[in-house]
C-alpha cells in the first residue's frame, strides 16, 4: 500500500477542481433543460407547476418520460412505475459511486444522492475512488451537483417562457420525443441494449390495447428480460 | 388542459421515485448491496422504458400503426443524426425541420 498522490487540500480546492472538470460536460445540460421546460408548457402546465415539477423531480428523463402519461390522465401508479423505471439506472450508479463517500456524514450523503446525475457520476467516479481527503471529495462532487442544479432550473425557466410565445402549429411537444430519442440512441450501442430497446418499443406498440396502459409496463419488463437474455447468449457465444 | 392539486402529489411522488434510487446506496454506504444479477438486469431498464414511450408515439396515429407519417419520418431523421453526430442541438433542428416540412407538404 502506498499513500495517494493527493495531499489534504480541503473543500475549496475540491470545489475549484471539480468545477473546472465539470464545466465542459455541463454545457450538454442546456438543450435538455430548454426542451424539458418547453415540454412542460406544451403539456399544459402553468409556469408555477412547471417549475414545481422541475425543482421537486429534478430528473430530465423521468420528467420527459412521464409528461405524456400525465397529460393523458394515466393512472398514478403507471406514472410512478414509469418514473421509477427511468430512474433505475441511478440505483446502479449509486451502488457504484457509494464507496467514494467514505468518511462523509449522512446529511451530506442525502444531498449528494439528490444531486446524482449521469454527468456528475461520469466526471466524479474516478476521483472519488482515488482521493483520500473526504472534504476534497465532497467539494469536488457537490459543485458538479450544485452547478447542474443551477443550469437545470435556469434553462428550464427560459424554456417554459419560450414555449409560451411559440404557436401551437409548431408542434413543440415533439421536441420531447426527440429528446428521448437522443438519450436512447447512445444507450442502444451494444447489441443487448438494442434488443432491450426493440422489444420494449415493439412490445409497447403491440400491447397498446391493454387496459390502464398496462402494455407500457409489460413492455418495459419484456425489454429488460430480452436485453438480459441477449447478454447471456452473447457471452455464451464468445466464451 | 387544466390540472388540479393532485398534480402536486404526482410531482412529490415522482420526486421520491427520483431521489430514493439515487440516494439509496450513497446513504446506506457499505451496509447493503444489490445482488449482481439484479444489477446487470436493471441496466436494461432505461433503454426498454425510453423505447416503450418513444416508439408508440411515432408509430401509432389515432390508435392504428401508421408506417408513413410525419412523426415517424422525423423520429427516424433524429435517430440517424444522433447516431452520426455528437452535436446535442442537431437532432432537434433536423427532426423538427422534417416534421414541420412534411406537415406543410402533406395537409391532413
Amino acid at each position: 500500500m502506498h499513500a495517494t498522490d493527493f495531499e489534504r487540500r480541503g473543500f475549496t480546492a475540491g470545489v475549484r477542481e471539480g468545477f473546472i472538470a465539470f464545466l465542459p460536460v455541463s454545457v450538454g445540460l442546456i438543450p435538455w433543460a430548454l426542451v424539458v421546460g418547453m415540454a412542460m408548457t406544451s403539456a399544459g402546465f402553468s409556469p408555477l407547476q412547471a417549475m414545481g415539477m422541475n425543482i421537486i423531480v429534478f430528473a430530465g428523463t423521468a420528467q420527459l418520460g412521464t409528461l405524456p402519461l400525465i397529460a393523458d390522465n394515466a393512472p398514478l401508479w403507471l406514472i410512478l412505475a414509469t418514473g421509477l423505471a427511468l430512474n433505475l439506472r441511478f440505483l446502479i450508479f449509486s451502488a457504484g459511486i457509494a464507496p467514494g463517500f467514505r468518511g462523509i456524514g449522512t446529511g451530506w450523503r442525502w444531498l449528494c444522492g439528490h444531486f446524482l446525475t449521469d454527468g456528475s457520476f461520469a466526471v466524479c467516479y474516478d476521483k472519488l475512488m482515488q482521493v483520500d481527503d473526504p472534504r476534497w471529495r465532497l467539494g469536488y462532487y457537490v459543485i458538479t451537483g450544485a452547478w447542474s442544479w443551477l443550469l437545470w432550473q435556469t434553462f428550464a425557466l427560459i424554456g417554459i417562457f419560450a414555449a409560451g410565445i411559440v404557436p401551437k402549429s409548431w408542434s413543440l411537444e415533439f421536441m420531447a420525443t426527440i429528446a428521448l430519442i437522443v438519450l436512447l440512441v447512445p444507450m442502444a450501442k451494444s447489441r443487448p441494449m438494442l434488443v432491450a430497446a426493440i422489444v420494449g418499443g415493439g412490445g409497447a406498440v403491440m400491447l397498446r390495447g391493454m387496459p390502464l396502459r398496462l402494455g407500457v409496463v409489460t413492455a418495459i419488463c419484456l425489454g429488460i428480460a430480452a436485453g438480459f437474455a441477449a447478454e447471456h447468449w452473447q457471452e455464451k457465444k464468445t466464451a | 388542459m387544466n390540472y388540479d392539486a393532485s398534480l402536486w402529489l404526482i410531482f412529490i411522488l415522482l420526486g421520491l421515485a427520483t431521489t430514493l434510487p439515487r440516494a439509496s446506496f450513497i446513504v446506506l454506504g457499505n451496509r447493503f448491496s444489490l445482488p449482481p444479477t439484479l444489477q446487470r438486469a436493471l441496466r436494461y431498464a432505461p433503454a426498454a422504458a425510453l423505447a416503450a414511450i418513444v416508439v408508440p408515439d411515432i408509430v401509432v396515429v389515432s390508435g392504428q400503426i401508421d408506417p408513413v407519417n410525419p412523426k415517424l419520418a422525423a423520429g427516424i431523421a433524429a435517430i440517424l443524426v444522433a447516431m452520426r453526430w455528437r452535436n446535442p442541438w442537431l437532432p432537434f433542428i433536423v427532426g423538427m425541420a422534417v416534421l414541420l416540412g412534411l406537415k406543410a407538404l402533406l395537409p391532413a
